[in-house]
């Protein structure tokens, strides 16, 4: 190289070499971070592009269906397709819930309901955006997905009633999980399936467990679009059991539209099986709102109504039950020995004790009564005075023989108890000791006993079959069994012939206070009693204001209308009661609505030819 | 025309060796390695088609056997003839750059290419080796003390700010940033004092605010996005930040071919160009880029020794800015992947997926074998004719 170059190039070179050094710690500092990406940090990222690659989802189990005793449909599940959020999928999830209501506008309340689940539900629970979701919204939300990364679509199965109103109370309604569901339960396998909905109360409630099933689990793999390009694990999910009711849906709607224009309940049963043929409380719901979040105004409605359409008041009402509980009082005298078939009181319209004056509700009263046609007429002195005899322990022992003051069957949650009182109970409550005042209120029924209607109903059917226990049941432990012989006798046949015979009184004579509500199909008749319980006495007050009757009272403080009843007479197949909260005379109201539900039960039902 | 063959024969007359000679100092080694890496890019582009030669790995490979014709017939050529033309070059090159930006304009959004039927012509790609070419005829005959005042430095300075401007507009971002570290790079080569790149580098950061204004929004929000990834992530930040997943979710030997998740589910976005590393590196694992990192180190260090062993200064820094810009492209993508810089939208050299970029590194690597194979050339210090 020429001399001009000479120091050029000598700077070259060092300046090449220099250069190369500094190729040489770049490469270096690559080499360092391909080494900490893939080894240091591997792991992370090797868990991160599997979290990226595999979708694991629940699928849902189909819920067991409910049938009636005939194997009528009474709760099934229909497809429906909703919307879904997953925080965590969206990489801003508000953004994402904003481009969403740009397609699908929801009303206020729903967009409150969405960021208050936003705020408590956990980064991978689905958050429910909308329920059944039209074809032409499952449509645009397709098309827009590049918008909606983080919602998904997802195929759901939903509850559906088909008897609907008529069979609420008993086959209950699901709805969806809410906060206190997932709090109270944060290890229900249920939790993180979209749309799962949990029962509630009746059967779907009590028999959650065993209609859920267990769910599947899917894991699939997506691509970056979210969609899924094979799958490649599938634990199918095992449906839930079906269940057999006892119910028989075509009396089940006939009671429905019996006690249609009343606050009313009513329980028809096999006496000798225990079987619940038909369990109604009026008025009722339709429990197919709560498939999707019940509107806030049906709700309102619902919770609002002084009726209460909710509760099951064959199960959680609790009652004075009035003269239906002579039949107790006397089977108590007639087990005690103080009371004969023959044994008579002259009623003169009330009885006196001490400074106390208790009346007959008829005032110029009965005259010599006979234990059965005391029961006819529901003479309350006759039982004042027998009562004194036999003493409240016998009284209340007998009742709770019968089953009153404790839940009668098992198969839906949230029976009441009802309460048989004592002196001990007494003492604690009001602090104050048991008096005859308080047996002789007892032996009407009234005081501080209270009774639901399916307790009513329990012991009229062990009068009516003789005297057997019976264990009212509304769901079939299996397919075949269809019956249940009562095994435990609870009392003399002689005396439950006499409880008997009175009550055929009631019905089947002249002077009996249910004799209006009697029939005849086809031979067959019925025998009942009525009891007409005060829910507020008319004041002196009022009296001198000439409100003279109940019917001129308030509704709610009316008397109770209640008629227990069995049918046919001379071979006992059916109970019934029905109780109208605030219907007046049992007589007058609850008797003929009994009646009507007999005959349909017999006609439903009838003899068998031997 | 007279004086066009009289300069001629001037620079031709001392020194050309006969065709079979220039083919047996033809540098077989270098070759090979270039080959290899491009095998392995065709190898992964089968792997990103599913295991599919359709659409990229054949035609990157036709590509690649008609660039490496070019390569031989350019290897084989005079090297004085480029030093000739290295103006003409450039000017073409600066004119074509014109070109498109005047089309671009008269078009929609931003162009960077002539269609020219058969294939794109790509100013900005020749760009790249005609600034060198311009750059190393100028510095060839340049003596220290010249290269060392400042009025010497301003029409060099221009070559490389010219093209840049146009580049910037277009806007390519990555190339012009490539120009302008492989022109950097050769002002540093021929000696310019060091003082001077400190200068500039402060001069630099301070007129960074305008520059930024200059900015396309895109690029504002690439780079952002860089700085804080947190701020777009469905956008370059979810690029990166599968990037990143895809890369080190390979581990050490990585899930084997054909077999990368992150790759055949689509959460790498152009993997088969400028992300074609991470798929690399997912299904070969840290194993797989070591190697391709040595392949890449053994290129670049022939560039090097070429550019050591030439006897012209010329020759010298031609082969240093092609290997440079080599260098560059590899560096700028591989940060660019590992998340070490911003999305920039550089492909990786012999591996990505692209013709145009194929042929011209083809080019780049031919006129490096040309600088090879005249390594013993001597050139005056303008042309040979001053130094007879």
């Amino acid at each position: 190289m020429s001399v001009w170059g000479y120091e050029k190039g000598r700077v070259m070179t060092v300046r090449i070499w220099a250069l190369a050094g500094i190729f040489v710690m770049m490469g270096l500092i690559l080499l360092s971070r391909i080494f900490y990406l893939q080894i240091l940090e591997g792991e992370k990222y090797r868990f991160l592009a599997d979290k990226n690659r595999i979708s694991v989802r629940q699928t849902h189990p189909s819920r067991g269906f409910i049938y009636d005793r005939n194997g009528v449909k009474l709760a099934v599940n229909k497809k429906t397709f909703q919307a879904v959020l997953i925080k965590e999928d969206a990489p801003d999830y508000r953004q994402t819930l904003a481009n969403f209501l740009k397609l699908i506008p929801l009303d206020e309340d729903e967009i409150k309901r969405i960021e208050k689940e936003i705020s408590w539900k956990r980064a991978f629970m689905p958050i429910r955006l909308k329920d059944n979701l039209s074809y032409e919204e499952i449509a645009r939300l397709q098309l827009n997905a590049p918008d909606l990364v983080g919602i998904q679509t997802e195929e759901g199965m939903v509850r559906f009633y088909p008897e609907g109103k008529a069979t609420a109370h008993v086959v209950g309604y699901v709805s969806l999980l809410n906060e206190n569901d997932v709090r109270s339960d944060p290890n229900n396998p249920f939790i993180d399936l979209p749309g799962y909905r949990i029962g509630r109360t009746g059967i779907e409630g009590s028999q959650e467990e065993r209609l859920r099933g267990i769910p599947g689990t899917r894991k699939t793999e997506i691509n970056a679009q979210g969609r899924s390009v094979r799958i490649l694990e599938d634990i199918p999910a095992v449906p839930g059991e079906d269940i057999y009711l006892t119910i028989d849906v075509e009396l089940q709607k006939y009671m429905t539209e019996v006690l249609r224009a009343y606050a009313a309940s009513s329980v028809v049963l096999d006496v000798k099986t225990g079987e619940i043929l038909g369990l109604v409380s009026a008025p009722t719901f339709d429990p197919n709102l709560f498939a999707y979040p019940i509107p806030a105004k049906e709700w309102r409605q619902l919770i609002t109504n002084k009726r209460l359409p909710l509760q099951n008041k064959a199960l959680s009402g609790s009652y004075s039950p009035g003269s239906i509980f002579k039949l107790v009082v006397a089977l108590a005298g007639l087990e005690k020995g103080d009371i004969k078939r023959n044994t008579t009181v002259d009623c003169q319209g009330k009885t006196k004790l001490g400074n106390q004056i208790f009346h007959c509700w008829k005032r110029n009263g009965h005259g010599e009564e006979t234990l059965e046609n005391a029961l006819m007429h529901s003479c309350d002195v006759y039982f004042y005075e027998v009562s004194q005899k036999i003493g409240s322990q016998q009284i209340l022992a007998t009742a709770r023989k019968l089953g009153f003051g404790a839940p009668t069957q098992q198969d839906i949650k949230g029976e009441r108890s009802g309460l048989v009182p004592s002196p001990a109970w007494k003492e604690e409550r009001y602090n104050d000791a048991w008096r005859m005042g308080d047996t002789l209120n007892l032996s009407i029924g009234q005081g501080f006993l209270n009774a639901t209607p399916m307790q009513l109903v329990k012991a009229t059917a062990e009068i009516a079959n003789g005297g057997y226990q019976v264990r009212p049941f509304l769901i079939y432990e299996t397919d075949a069994e269809k019956s249940r012989e009562p095994k435990e006798r609870l009392f003399k046949e002689e005396y439950i012939r006499i409880l008997q015979s009175g009550m055929n009184r009631v019905v089947n004579k002249q002077q009996g206070t249910g004799h209006a509500s009697a029939f005849d199909v086809d031979g067959q008749k019925m025998a009942g009693k009525t009891a007409t319980t005060q829910v507020r006495r008319i004041s002196l007050k009022e009296r001198q204001e000439g409100i003279k009757s109940q019917d001129e009272l308030p509704e709610e403080y009316r008397d109770h209308a209640i008629f227990v009843a069995y049918a046919p007479v001379d071979q006992p197949r059916f109970a019934i009661v029905v109780l109208v909260e605030h219907g007046g005379g049992g007589a007058q109201v609850a008797a003929p609505l009994a009646s009507k539900i007999m005959k349909k039960t017999l006609e439903l039902y009838p003899r068998e030819i031997r | 025309m007279m004086s066009f063959f009289k300069d001629r024969n001037c620079y031709l007359r001392d020194y050309n060796l006969p065709l079979l000679e220039k083919i047996k100092r033809f540098n077989y080694g270098y070759l090979f390695f270039i080959t290899l890496v491009v095998f392995m890019g065709i190898g992964i582009l089968y792997s990103v088609a599913q295991g599919n030669f359709d659409p990229w790995a054949s035609k990157q490979l036709v590509r690649f056997f008609v660039s490496l014709i070019f390569l031989y017939l350019i290897a084989l050529t005079n090297l004085r003839l480029w030093m000739k033309y290295a103006y003409v070059v450039y000017g073409i090159a600066l004119l074509l750059l014109i070109a498109v930006s005047i089309v671009g304009h008269v078009g929609m959004g931003a162009q960077r290419w002539l269609d020219l039927g058969l294939f794109h012509l790509q100013p900005s790609e020749i760009m790249k080796i005609a600034l060198v070419l311009a750059l190393a005829r100028y510095f060839h005959g340049a003596s220290l003390e010249e290269i060392r005042s400042w009025r010497f430095m301003i029409p060099p300075a221009l070559m490389i700010i010219i093209p840049v401007a146009f580049i910037l507009e277009q806007p390519d971002l990555g190339t012009a940033l490539m120009l302008v570290f492989a022109g950097g790079a050769l002002f540093f080569l021929v000696g310019v004092q060091i003082w001077k790149f400190c200068t500039a580098f402060i001069l630099t950061l301070i007129s960074l605010p305008i520059i930024w204004s200059c900015l396309h929004t895109y690029q504002q929000r690439r780079v952002l996005t860089f700085l804080n990834p947190e701020s777009d992530p469905l956008g370059a930040g979810y690029h990166i930040a599968q990037s990143k997943i895809t890369l080190g979710s390979g581990g050490l030997w990585g899930k084997g071919f054909m077999q990368g998740t992150q790759s055949r589910l689509n959460f790498i976005p152009e993997k088969q160009t400028d992300f074609i590393f991470t798929v690399l590196a997912e299904e070969f694992g840290l194993f797989g880029a070591f190697a391709l990192f040595f392949l890449y180190a053994v290129i670049i260090a022939y560039g090097f020794v070429i550019a050591l062993k030439c006897n012209n200064f010329f020759g010298k820094l031609l082969a240093m800015g092609l290997t440079i810009n080599f260098s560059l492209y590899v560096f700028m993508n591989m940060s660019m992947v590992m998340g070490l810089m911003p999305v920039v939208g550089i492909p990786l050299p012999l591996m990505s997926y692209g013709g145009t970029a194929m042929m011209t590194l083809c080019i780049s690597f031919g006129l490096i074998e040309c600088v090879h194979i005249n390594q013993e050339m001597v050139i005056g210090r303008r042309g040979s004719i001053d130094d007879e």
